[in-house]
């Protein structure tokens, strides 16, 4: 009995202890979840969600047929957390040892470590074997927490300088510097998302939760035949060594919708370096360099006179044997004549001639053509940087405006203004706006309706001229055996600092085959050393460019050279 | 009897308890299945983004490797390929019986 008292004694105490135990886990249970629920729900989240912002990956450029002209690769980029200064300099020249790094960002690296910057980039965007090597660098568990790295997008160019000024580039930062890059960015560049992660002690994500979605950039499609650009590029480059010239552009036209097929400068660059490229190398030369056309613009003094019938084909004018005086300005030919109709005129390219036929125009007349074929304005077409070129208004052209302009002086132009110019003679009459965007994704992008500024009639008188201009005119070596070329030549003075100067701008504008144009080329020359005259200089570049074309787009001569056998 | 109220008391006390401790695994193992899910499917996530970064790199190495300007290097330089002449072009013109 008296054990039992004792032990019921013992039992009540043991069970007050737990209960009390018991009671003051639930008020602290209470305080932890009830009263201090906030504070440590805070806590637990902290520890355990994060938000986290998903780069936007830029959209890839395609070609015409699909080939990649960029595209963005993911790739590590290496930093430093600067714990200890000892340690970090130790590891910094462990990796200079496998990062080809300049000695100048070595000093700068070596300096912001010594300085105590707790973040420093070692490197950004390393090549996989950069990457490879200094990963296997990092095996102690010190450089693991002092050597970090971090997953960033690249651009790649695969084509690498084809089609340079065309695509443009971007900085470090994914930003875009220049061509389709820039003036597509909206486009390209997609949209950053944002994510709720849940993770675990070892900082390992259990749950991801997206807030906003990352949308990555579109596709984009260009008119470009990169293939095509490959050879123009590569022609291009020749003529320029072969004539020593400063600079030079050449555009492809597809002559039925005005698609810019080839864009190619010289001098050009790569656009992965974009950054460190020089703005001379950068400029988009055939949608900005502004220059007076010479007698290429005497295709658009045609169309007006024939257009406005002022004169026919065979219609005679004198010229005055090459010199011709307009108020206190003098107007030469190269070679004299005293006179020649208007298809000599155009076919030999006389200046007096042209400025006698632009006189018999008039001003208003003639300014409407100009107008009419888009000179004095850009274009529109989707590239940052486009010249408008100058025309001045009707009301300012002076006594000799007229004259002048007739052949290509007192107005100036970039390549895409002539190369679409020639473009409506090859159309149909019909001018179209170019095209550098064949469609973004799936959709294809709107186009305008092309307007028709030439008569059929004109078109059929004024096309026999342009083919007698490479077939016996000044652009014979522009000739290609057994094909219809038509085109026009053009030399003209360089006007640089507040005059003209000694050096020349050559050119030549074609299409083929006629009388059914597919492809219309213009070359455009800058300062050739030697030789000089469009019929020189450009028109050679544009028959080596149209041979090795011209089996892409299947077109054949109509009839074969002599000593070929036909299968 | 006194068996009887034990296994009464028994019964009551221990089934509910044995129930809420059944109720407490199921819940915890389905917590536990949750979390393992919720990583397998983390990994998955990631392998897929790893994939469709592989293959955009795969796309860009053949893109390079297609490089025309590589493939030209190789052909001339290396195989001694040679481009055709101007006008070295033959037209096959082929019956149109033999087109059938």
């Amino acid at each position: 009995m008296r054990t039992n008292k004792g032990n019921r004694r013992r039992i009540s105490f043991l069970a007050m202890s737990l209960a009390l135990w018991g009671l003051v886990v639930c008020l602290q249970l209470f305080k932890v979840q009830v009263m201090e629920y906030t504070v440590y729900a805070g806590k637990i989240k902290a520890q355990t969600m994060r938000v986290m912002d998903l780069h936007s990956k830029r959209g890839t450029i395609y070609d015409r047929n699909g080939d990649i002209l960029a595209i963005s690769v993911k790739a590590k980029s290496a930093f430093i957390s600067n714990k200890e200064i000892a340690l970090s300099q130790a590891v910094f020249r462990r990796a200079g040892t496998v990062l080809s790094l300049s000695h100048s960002q070595q000093i700068k690296i070596a300096r912001r470590i010594a300085r105590g910057e707790k973040f420093i980039w070692l490197k950004r965007k390393l090549e996989d074997s950069e990457y490879r090597k200094l990963a296997a660098l990092t095996g102690s568990g010190t450089e693991n927490d002092i050597l970090n790295f971090v997953d960033e997008y690249r651009r790649v160019y695969p084509q690498k300088r084809t089609a340079s000024h065309v695509l443009g580039g971007v900085g470090i930062d994914e930003q875009p510097l220049g061509g389709v890059e820039l003036s597509m960015d909206e486009d390209v560049r997609g949209q950053g998302g944002k994510i709720r992660a849940m993770i675990d002690a070892r900082k390992k994500i259990f749950h991801i939760k997206y807030i906003t979605e990352p949308i990555q950039g579109k596709g984009l499609y260009l008119t470009i035949d990169s293939s095509l650009q490959f050879i123009v590029e590569k022609e291009l480059h020749r003529g320029m060594a072969e004539y020593n010239a400063k600079s030079g552009s050449v555009i492809v036209l597809d002559s039925s919708d005005g698609s810019v097929l080839a864009m190619a400068n010289y001098p050009d660059f790569s656009p992965e370096e974009m950054a460190s490229a020089s703005q001379a190398n950068m400029k988009n030369r055939a949608i900005s360099f502004l220059y007076d056309p010479g007698s290429t613009f005497k295709i658009i003094l045609g169309a007006a006179a024939l257009e406005n019938s002022v004169c026919r084909p065979q219609q005679v004018f004198s010229c005055f044997d090459g010199v011709y005086h307009v108020r206190d300005r003098t107007i030469t030919d190269v070679h004299p004549f005293e006179q020649l109709s208007f298809e000599e005129i155009i076919v030999q390219s006389s200046n007096i001639g042209a400025a006698r036929i632009g006189e018999r125009i008039g001003r208003s007349r003639f300014f409407a053509a100009i107008s009419a074929f888009g000179f004095g304005r850009r274009s529109g077409i989707l590239l940052p940087g486009e010249e408008s070129g100058i025309l001045n208004p009707e009301k300012d052209w002076n006594d000799v405006s007229l004259a002048f302009i007739s052949h290509g002086y007192e107005i100036t132009v970039t390549p895409l203004q002539m190369a679409l110019a020639f473009n409506v003679y090859a159309a149909g009459g019909y001018r179209y706006e170019p095209a550098i965007i064949d469609r973004v994704d799936r959709i294809a992008q709107p186009r305008t309706r092309p307007r028709r500024i030439l008569r059929p009639q004109t078109l059929q008188q004024m096309n026999p001229i342009l083919i007698q201009v490479v077939e016996k005119g000044t652009g014979k070596k522009a000739r290609i055996p057994g094909l219809a070329v038509a085109g026009k030549t053009g030399t003209a003075q360089k006007y640089q600092d507040g005059r003209y100067s000694s050096d020349h701008i050559s050119s030549f504008g074609g299409f083929f085959p006629v009388p059914e144009p597919r492809l219309t080329i213009f070359v455009v020359i800058d300062s050739p050393s030697d030789l000089y005259y469009g019929g020189d200089v450009a028109a050679p570049i544009f028959r080596s460019i149209a041979e090795k074309i011209m089996g892409r787009y299947q077109i054949f001569p109509e009839s074969l050279p002599d000593g070929r056998i036909e299968l | 009897m006194r068996w009887n109220g034990l296994n009464s008391r028994f019964f009551w006390i221990g089934i509910p308890v044995l129930l809420v401790f059944v109720i407490l695994f199921a819940y915890s193992s389905l917590n536990l299945k949750m979390i393992d899910l919720g990583y397998r499917q983390q990994e998955l996530v990631q392998m897929e983004k790893r994939l469709i970064e592989e293959i955009d790199r795969l796309k860009a190495e053949k893109a390079q490797l297609l490089n025309l300007d590589r493939v030209e290097r190789i052909a001339v330089g290396e195989l001694h390929y040679q481009y055709p002449q101007a006008g070295q072009l033959i037209r096959f013109q082929v019956p149109s019986d033999e087109n059938q």
